[in-house]
């Protein structure tokens, strides 16, 4: 008896959820044109030193044990606050692209299609890189962090910039910026 | 007959699967078998086999125990099916996108070795009818196929959640009626296989479970059949922004 209660709360459970997932995408198919409103641009220049070992190579160098520990969370939190907001604009970019991928001409179409690629990887990467950050987090001395995910963004912003400039020539995409 | 029935019963045992057929049917003479050979394949034996089971049940030449060896048949045959459907629905969504589609096998694979551990275990531990072997064993095999292929289902869905990524409508439509078919049907399956319910109760089941099949038919019918209403997207409108400034910024660190 309690197996069946088991499974059947599990199956309750795995329906509610792509249920849900079926109204979301409803949802998104709706809200498809304010997608590009929703990416929140990012200070490159900033991540860019937050994920630098050298940066944490110096800072462990210059500071006691203690106060590196301190410092490196602060800079791990602060890291992973960019990790995600850069997950999220590439789910965003997955969607945009995937929208993207419809249209007539073929160049914007193998555009599309190589955003969507780089923004999953992107995403991949985020959540990879969020694990490590999490892990570095409890302990502090460990070595990088999230330093792939730098290079995959880069990456995407190219991508994101072309797709931009082949839909619209005059309005570029940015998903990026400084502070 | 194995026990008299009610009309709903017959139409609700019937309707879904002449459904199926006609989908089967409509695939074959469009692209969409050539698109969806799994599916095409699952629509097919899968309402033939409802038939000849629906034959089996009211044929008074035909016994219970005949009646129960082709529903083993049936199951094995719809059960390998459904793991090839599943397959082709994780390649549909994932497989054109090199970079997640190598980590999605490996996910899948781990949540597949991990659903038939737990699907092993349920069975395990469910409890026996030595009088009635053959029942008993085919309320634990609908339990094992619909655990397994719920739960990679659910994966599917997960991941392609958390990617973002939106499948194309008619894979949509296949994941979502498979979905909550297997979801119905493990729910159902397993108060089967685990409780001894009164025939009433069995009944009851009976019905949820062809009344789920019938909507799920329904829903392949919509999503695989009826053309979607937009027949283009409208391009996406990208956002205004000084962007000359960090296009350059961007592009030197693109290139560094």
């Amino acid at each position: 008896m309690i197996l069946a209660i088991i499974l059947v709360v599990a199956a309750a459970v795995a329906l509610i959820f792509i249920l849900g997932a079926a109204i979301s995408r409803r949802l998104q198919i709706n809200a498809g044109a304010g997608l590009s409103q929703q990416i929140q641009p990012i200070d490159v220049e900033a991540f860019r030193t937050l994920a630098d070992p050298a940066e944490d190579e110096y800072l462990r160098r210059r500071l006691p044990a203690a106060e590196f520990r301190l410092v490196r969370r602060e800079r791990l939190r602060a890291l992973a606050a960019y990790v995600q907001v850069a997950g999220r604009n590439a789910a965003v970019l997955v969607r945009l692209g995937q929208a993207a991928s419809t249209a007539a001409d073929a160049d914007t179409v193998e555009a599309a299609r190589r955003l969507v690629d780089n923004a999953l990887l992107l995403r991949r990467n985020a959540a990879l890189a969020l694990l490590r950050i999490y892990i570095a987090l409890a302990w502090p001395n460990s070595g990088r962090a999230a330093a792939p995910i730098l290079h995959d963004y880069e990456q995407l912003n190219g991508s994101a910039m072309l797709l931009g400039r082949l839909q619209n020539p005059a309005v570029p995409l940015r998903i990026s910026a400084t502070s | 007959m194995l026990q008299a029935h009610s009309l709903l019963w017959h139409y609700l045992w019937l309707a879904p699967n002449a459904l199926l057929l006609i989908i089967a049917f409509l695939m074959w003479r469009s692209e969409l078998r050539k698109a969806f050979p799994a599916f095409f394949a699952f629509a097919l034996f899968s309402a033939v086999g409802e038939f000849a089971l629906y034959a089996a049940d009211v044929l008074p030449s035909v016994t219970a125990e005949n009646f129960w060896r082709i529903e083993w048949a049936s199951l094995l045959i719809e059960g390998s099916l459904k793991f090839v459907l599943v397959a082709e629905i994780f390649s549909r969504v994932f497989g054109s996108y090199d970079s997640v589609a190598r980590l999605g096998r490996i996910l899948i694979r781990a949540a597949g070795t991990a659903l038939v551990l737990a699907a092993a275990l349920a069975a395990a531990y469910a409890p026996r009818n030595m009088t009635f072997g053959i029942v008993s064993g085919a309320h634990l095999l609908s339990q094992t196929i619909y655990l397994i292929v719920s739960g990679l289902l659910l994966s599917i869905f997960l991941l392609s959640a958390y990617f973002g990524l939106r499948p194309s409508r008619p894979v949509f439509g296949m994941a979502l009626g498979f979905a909550i078919s297997s979801c119905v049907h493990l729910a159902t399956w397993a108060v089967s296989a685990n409780t001894r319910l009164p025939a009433s109760g069995r009944v009851v089941l009976d019905f949820v479970d062809m009344a789920t099949y019938h909507a799920v038919v329904l829903i392949w019918f919509y999503y695989l059949l009826v053309p979607s209403k937009v027949a283009a997207s409208p391009a996406v409108p990208l956002p205004e922004n000084n962007l000359e400034v960090w296009n350059r910024e961007l592009e030197r660190l693109v290139q560094r």
